[in-house]
């Protein structure tokens, strides 16, 4: 006999860990345990046997690996969680005496953690980090825009805000974005960065309010999560696009509303150029002055003294030619030094597909109804130029008047009035698309006919461009072929029907028909039809025809019913599981054809509808 | 009292000189003996000179709160104060003052023996003038009761023990005149060693005035008086020390230990090991090239979250038109929880991008992604991606498997009762099939010509053809009896060969236990084909023998009867031998079905619940077979296990009934569903080769009658025909 095996000694007893268990072992708050396991991302299990897991009690419980709680009890954060609880202990104490110089040392000292170690954690490499990144881009994104409140302080909105802007400012730079959804929750965008497709959801510019069965907390703690792990992808994008980390940030501009704009993005290079030229900078008035600064002060006095100046918006462009030109020139006598290789850097620097530059040859006006982050943003990613008016934020590279402005994005219904002849020109050269135009040619990639979208049309679909599931229903594809199919049907039924009604008027047409549709049965029933054929007087060629055309009809119905019952005998040889199996993937199968045949019906009756008007 | 406090009453006096022209003789003043002579008229109006008083010292008072208007007011009121001061001059004040002053004035001189300036008060003369003390009242009895008097004429005596005589007191009267004509009488009191009138002084009724308003009666003192600092401020430090103890060392010498301390926190210092004014946590996410350095552990990262499904067509703002939903729908979608919903929104279409609103439940749908990131438990999820039909088996086609029966051939009706049972025989070409009327009929199998009927009473139970060839009879299981009929038309050795067998002419001897069961044979001369050659009754009560059962030689068979009051419902019985015995004494549950093995002497007991397989050689059980519940057609290896190998579940009512074919690899089954299911089914001898079991047909064509359907299926043994008896009264055939 063997050792006798306690009870609750090994196996799922010992494997799992309630949640009340783990929090009596990490001796910390029910608070701080969810805390631990949102940063550490640590998720209940589902025991094989809830009752072998839980000393045979099946009450409902979560359960998480004991051996993810083990590993939890070493977290670092947890301890600063403990002296953050003893920190507020000695704080609150230090206030009801009214020590209060005591009570701002120890808010000096507070002490605070961070989560770089956990990024590195759960995202040991950089692809993985990126593979993650669809919520925390959505949760940031969200919080970029809400606006702070005793709960929700500045600094996170802001710090969100920033890093949202950043990574859209990557987005734009590397032309990365792929697709783009208006759907009724907000805007979705897909962009392909390192091979990895990433969606992101940023909801319309409008107050959101938290509803009060939101739990803000829990939010925050994976805002806090998240915060760190945008900041360190955004560093290291930055950083191999050879970009500067963190771009700079022109309060002035931001304060104008100048949204992405108000960053300037610096390649690293520039930087590098920057560091070398220190020495050759010229000093006035006992400060040195770098070509940097003469740029940006020229810039500066420029956006100063006029927008209107259209020659403005050119000398912007032009100052970037030259950045970018510099850029380029460094980077290709980098290449050439390193190796023939082909590297992450030459790869990135390879000149970008058509797609990615879409709109490169087309100058877009924003008018202002129309949301000027998420346009500028479509359109710069996809390498056009954009202007706005004032009203919508400063920064606009050009005005309204600018000879260039190819397309303007117009949302309101078209009125007619009264307009110079200067106007008239103006308005004709240009052409007013509706914002769907944008969004649509990116999905097609490639630039659609602007009639359709023009301003005050009605809009053709808005379809997703992430597709769905396969064989799904496609309100595109199926219009022609579908309609094709029924109305020849139809039509030759018609024409069929009315040729016969010429040939024959006699009732016992019904009964030879009948007869005919029986008639490969048995050799008696054939027979009983001849006679019934005969008796109709109709003629032995066309019977003949018509049985051969019935057989045909219904020895295909029947080889096909047969097949069938030969597959429903088969059926009950199939073992239980693969038989639940089996009905449960017919039943989806089924619930979707349901589905699609709707959908198919709904826009056949809506043709109608519109055919009949 | 007088005596005691001289100098006060001196100055009382001078200021009633100085004051008042007619001089008042000296009093003492007793306030303890004072009473007040009117006590009604005691608040309106002291004294004309007092109100004024008051009033400008109330003046004074409220022009020194407020403001101070014109030089004139402020002198006089100086002037005044003076002259206050003078009233009210106590002895230190008199001092200090130049003008009225009672003692004579000090004058200083520089002494001639200390050289320090000295104050000279000039010599006081002791004559009368000089003492008040001499100014006293005659009467000198002393503090004593004076009532001691009361009857005496005299109130007491002078300084020269001289009687004082009372001074004459007039009537109630005379008082009352007294009092009206004298302004002053309110003013003064009875004096009791004088026994007569006195006008109380200013000074008295200040001080009576004073104890009336509660405020302490002594005019000079000032409640509110500066602290006077003597010992604080510059210059007015104590500097005698406290003690004579010598200053100890410690307060001027450096502390040694004290210096260690430093000395320490300046090491460390210095060694770097107390940082000055910690450098501030710059900001939470400072970020770096975290990915630069190798993954620090080798595990594999975990189970990444699953991604959000992506928006489909109808999550556009301007869907096409089939996508939104009808008035019926959106009413339904409202209607469920959220949680029941299949789509989290509503589509909605919108014809401008300007049109289109805030998504009120975005926060919502964020927070449940996150309840889901971190509550729900996750499960990695193979997913199918295969065609259900794959699922289906790949079984050879029935048509390959050729021949089974196809097709109904041949109906025997049955007119007046279910037809119960049906047999074929060994060569093929008869059938038998009784009902539950009692009618048997003897049919042809190929034309399905009725050759004979036989009429008994009661239920026919079961029928079943003998299995060997040279002998040609059938028994028939009737109400607790068994018959043995040969058919007609049967050739003479054959007929001769099963009279023979069934009625030999000599009986074989009785067993050596006496049978429950009886044996009795008409004899070969008054038989005829209309009644039965052999009889075997049953013992009372055991019901009707449902199942026959020939072991293949053709000796023994075996009976089960059901409905039946007795237990024990089998029994063997030995044609030859005519003997019956019961293989089991008792048995547990309801026996259904039995049956012999085709080669060895094995013997099958089927119950409701189990199948039992007996050795009837060795006389025990070897095996138990649990097959469980209805429906289902259970395929056991026997070899294998007590468990059935295959369980198959087509069959939507109860299985009747269920014969393999002798010579083909088919099997049938019937059930109350009407169907009778056709098997084509081979066992290999390679071990490693599964039997193949291929469904081949359905035959549907029996009615269903009182929840009944087939009830039982018979192979032709020689062809792959079948034979099925319906509940409906009708047997038919069905043929390939």
């Amino acid at each position: 006999m063997g050792r006798l095996k306690v009870k609750g000694k090994a196996g799922a007893a010992k494997n799992f860990t309630t949640r009340s268990q783990a929090v009596k072992k990490l001796q910390c708050s029910l608070a701080d345990f969810r805390r631990l396991c949102i940063l550490k991302g640590i998720f209940p299990r589902e025991p094989r046997s809830r009752k072998k897991a839980n000393k045979g009690s099946s009450a409902p419980t979560s359960f998480y690996y004991t051996k993810d709680i083990a590993y939890l009890a070493h977290e670092p954060v947890l301890k600063k969680l403990r002296e953050h609880k003893a920190f507020a202990k000695k704080l609150s104490r230090a206030l009801g005496r009214g020590e209060w110089s005591a009570a701002k040392s120890l808010e000096d000292n507070k002490p605070v953690y961070r989560l770089d170690h956990i990024i590195k954690e759960r995202y040991p490499t950089f692809i993985d980090a990126l593979r993650d990144i669809d919520d925390a881009l959505c949760m940031i994104f969200l919080f970029a825009t809400l606006p702070s409140t005793t709960r929700l302080p500045r600094e996170i909105v802001e710090n969100c805000a920033r890093l949202a802007a950043e990574w859209q400012l990557y987005i734009m730079h590397t032309h990365s974005l792929r697709k783009v959804f208006l759907s009724i929750k907000g805007v979705y965008y897909q962009a392909e960065v390192m091979d990895q497709t990433i969606t992101w959801l940023i909801p319309y510019s409008f107050t959101q309010n938290v509803p009060p069965d939101v739990d803000l907390r829990v939010m925050l703690t994976f805002l806090e999560l998240y915060q760190t792990l945008l900041g360190f992808v955004n560093f290291k994008l930055y950083t191999d696009a050879t970009l500067v980390y963190p771009p700079p940030l022109d309060a002035k501009k931001d304060d104008t509303a100048a949204g992405v704009g108000a960053f300037s993005l610096q390649t690293a290079e520039v930087q590098v150029k920057k560091a070398a030229e220190k020495i050759k900078s010229v000093a006035v008035d006992g400060r040195t002055v770098t070509g940097k600064d003469v740029r940006q002060t020229i810039k500066s006095i420029t956006a100063a003294s006029g927008e209107q100046e259209s020659g403005d918006s050119e000398m912007a462009e032009l100052e970037e030619n030259v950045e970018e030109e510099e850029a380029f020139v460094l980077q290709t006598s980098h290449t050439q030094v390193a190796s023939d290789l082909p590297t992450l850097q030459t790869l990135s620097s390879l000149p970008t597909s058509s797609t990615s530059n879409l709109f490169a040859p087309y100058t877009f006006w924003i008018s202002r109804e129309v949301p000027r982050s998420v346009f500028e943003f479509l359109i710069r990613s996809f390498g056009g130029r954009v202007g706005w008016p004032a009203s919508s934020g400063s920064g606009s590279p050009f005005d309204e008047s600018d000879e260039n402005i190819t397309h303007v994005i117009i949302d309101r219904p078209s009125v007619q009035k009264e307009e110079t002849p200067a106007q008239r020109d103006l308005r004709l050269r240009r052409k007013f698309v509706q914002p769907q135009w944008v969004v649509d040619s990116i999905n097609a990639s490639k630039i659609l006919l602007e009639d359709t979208y023009a301003q005050g049309k009605s809009l053709p679909p808005h379809l997703s461009p992430f597709g769905e599931y396969n064989g799904a229903y496609d309100p595109t594809a199926e219009a022609e072929a579908g309609d094709d199919v029924d109305m020849s049907d139809v039509e030759e039924e018609e024409a069929e029907e009315a040729a016969s009604d010429d040939e024959e008027t006699e009732p016992s047409k019904d009964n030879v028909e009948a007869a005919l549709a029986s008639v490969t049965e048995d050799p008696a029933t054939l027979r009983a039809a001849e006679l019934a054929a005969e008796a109709a007087g109709m003629d032995y060629g066309t019977f003949e025809a018509k049985v051969k055309k019935a057989s045909k009809k219904s020895s295909a119905k029947s080889s096909k019913t047969v097949e069938d019952a030969e597959k429903d005998m088969n059926k009950m040889l199939m073992s239980n599981k693969q038989r639940k199996l089996y009905e449960k993937m017919k039943y989806s199968q089924q619930k979707q054809a349901a589905e699609n045949d709707k959908l198919e019906s709904r826009r056949r009756k809506l043709q109608k509808d519109k055919a009949t008007q | 009292m007088a005596n005691s406090n001289p100098k006060k009453t001196s100055v009382k006096r001078k200021h009633t000189e100085k004051d008042d022209a007619p001089a008042v003789a000296p009093v003492t003043l007793k306030l303890s003996g004072l009473e007040m002579l009117t006590d009604d008229e005691d608040g309106d109006d002291y004294n004309p000179e007092d109100d004024t008083d008051d009033g400008e010292v109330d003046d004074e008072d409220d022009d020194e709160d407020g403001d101070d208007e014109d030089e004139d007011e402020s002198l006089s009121e100086d002037e005044e104060d003076q002259d206050e001061e003078e009233e009210g001059s106590t002895e230190e004040d008199s001092e200090v003052e130049s003008d009225y002053h009672i003692f004579p004035k000090a004058k200083t001189v520089i002494s001639d023996i200390t050289g320090q300036p000295k104050k000279v008060y000039p010599e006081i003369e002791p004559d009368y003038d000089s003492d008040s003390s001499t100014e006293e009242a005659t009467n000198r009895v002393g503090d004593v009761p004076m009532h001691w008097y009361d009857d005496m004429p005299h109130i007491g005596y002078d300084i020269n023990g001289k009687r004082v005589l009372r001074p004459a007191r007039g009537d109630e009267l005379d008082k009352f005149l007294a009092t009206v004509d004298d302004p002053s009488a309110w003013t003064s009191a009875f004096d009791k060693t004088s026994q007569e009138e006195k006008p109380l002084s200013s000074e008295e009724l200040d001080i009576i005035k004073r104890l009336y308003a509660g405020e302490n009666p002594d005019e000079n003192y000032d409640p509110y008086e500066p602290m006077v600092e003597w010992f604080t401020g510059k210059g007015k430090e104590e500097i005698m020390p406290l003690s004579a103890a010598p200053e100890p060392k410690r307060r001027w010498v450096r502390s040694k230990w004290e210096k260690q301390k430093i000395m320490k926190i300046v090491r460390a210092i210095r060694a770097g090991r107390i940082v000055g004014q910690k450098p501030k946590t710059t900001s939470k996410y400072e970020v770096y090239s975290i990915w630069s350095s190798e993954p620090s552990t080798s595990a594999p990262p975990a189970l990444p979250a699953p991604k959000r499904a992506l928006p489909t067509n109808a999550e556009s703002y301007n869907p096409p038109e089939e996508y939104l939903m009808t008035e019926e729908e959106r009413k339904e979608w409202e209607s469920k929880d959220a949680e029941d919903r299949e789509r989290d929104f509503m589509p909605q279409k919108f014809t401008s991008l300007r049109l289109v609103p805030a998504y009120d439940q975005f926060i919502k749908e964020r927070f449940n992604r996150q309840l889901d990131l971190y509550l729900a438990p996750r499960i990695q999820r193979t997913k199918l991606n295969i065609d259900p039909t794959s699922l289906i088996p790949k079984l050879p086609s029935p048509s390959s498997l050729r021949p089974f029966p196809n097709y109904k051939s041949l109906n025997i009706r049955h007119p007046k009762g279910r037809a119960r049972c049906v047999s074929i025989s060994p060569d093929g070409n008869w059938a038998a099939s009784g009902d539950e009327d009692g009618v048997v009929s003897l049919w042809e199998v190929n034309v399905g010509c009725e050759v004979k009927r036989w009429k008994f009473e009661g239920k026919i139970g079961s029928i079943e053809w003998a299995p060997r060839q040279d002998v040609s009879y059938f028994a028939v299981g009737v109400e607790e009896t068994i018959h043995f009929l040969i058919p007609p038309n049967v050739d003479s050795t054959t007929l001769a060969q099963t009279h023979a067998l069934l009625a030999p002419s000599a009986l074989p001897s009785a067993g050596p236990t006496p049978s429950p069961v009886k044996w009795t044979s008409t004899s070969v001369s008054s038989w005829s084909n209309d009644k039965p050659i052999l009889s075997l009754t049953l013992p009372p009560s055991s019901g009707v023998p449902t199942q026959l059962q020939w072991h293949k030689k053709g000796d023994y068979f075996a009976s089960v009867s059901t409905g039946g009051a007795t237990q024990n419902a089998v029994w063997i019985h030995q044609l030859s031998k005519r003997h019956s015995q019961a293989p089991f004494r008792k048995i547990k549950g309801a026996v259904q079905l039995v049956l012999f093995h085709p080669t060895m002497p094995h013997f099958f007991v089927a119950t409701q619940q189990y199948v039992r397989l007996y050795n009837l050689a060795e006389q025990k059980l070897i095996k138990t077979l649990m097959p469980g519940y209805d429906r289902k057609l259970c395929w056991f290896d026997l070899e294998l296990s007590e468990k059935p190998y295959k369980v198959l579940k087509y069959h939507s009512r109860a299985i009747r009934s269920l014969h393999f074919h002798p010579k083909y690899p088919l099997f049938a089954s019937a059930s109350d569903d009407g169907s009778i299911q056709i098997f084509h089914s081979r066992v290999y001898n390679d071990l490693m080769t599964d039997p193949l079991i291929v469904p081949l047909k359905i035959l549907r064509g029996h009615q269903i009658t009182d929840g009944l359907g087939v009830l039982q299926v018979k192979w032709n043994p020689k062809q792959p025909w079948l034979a099925s008896a319906g509940a409906d009264g009708t047997v038919a055939v069905w043929c390939s």
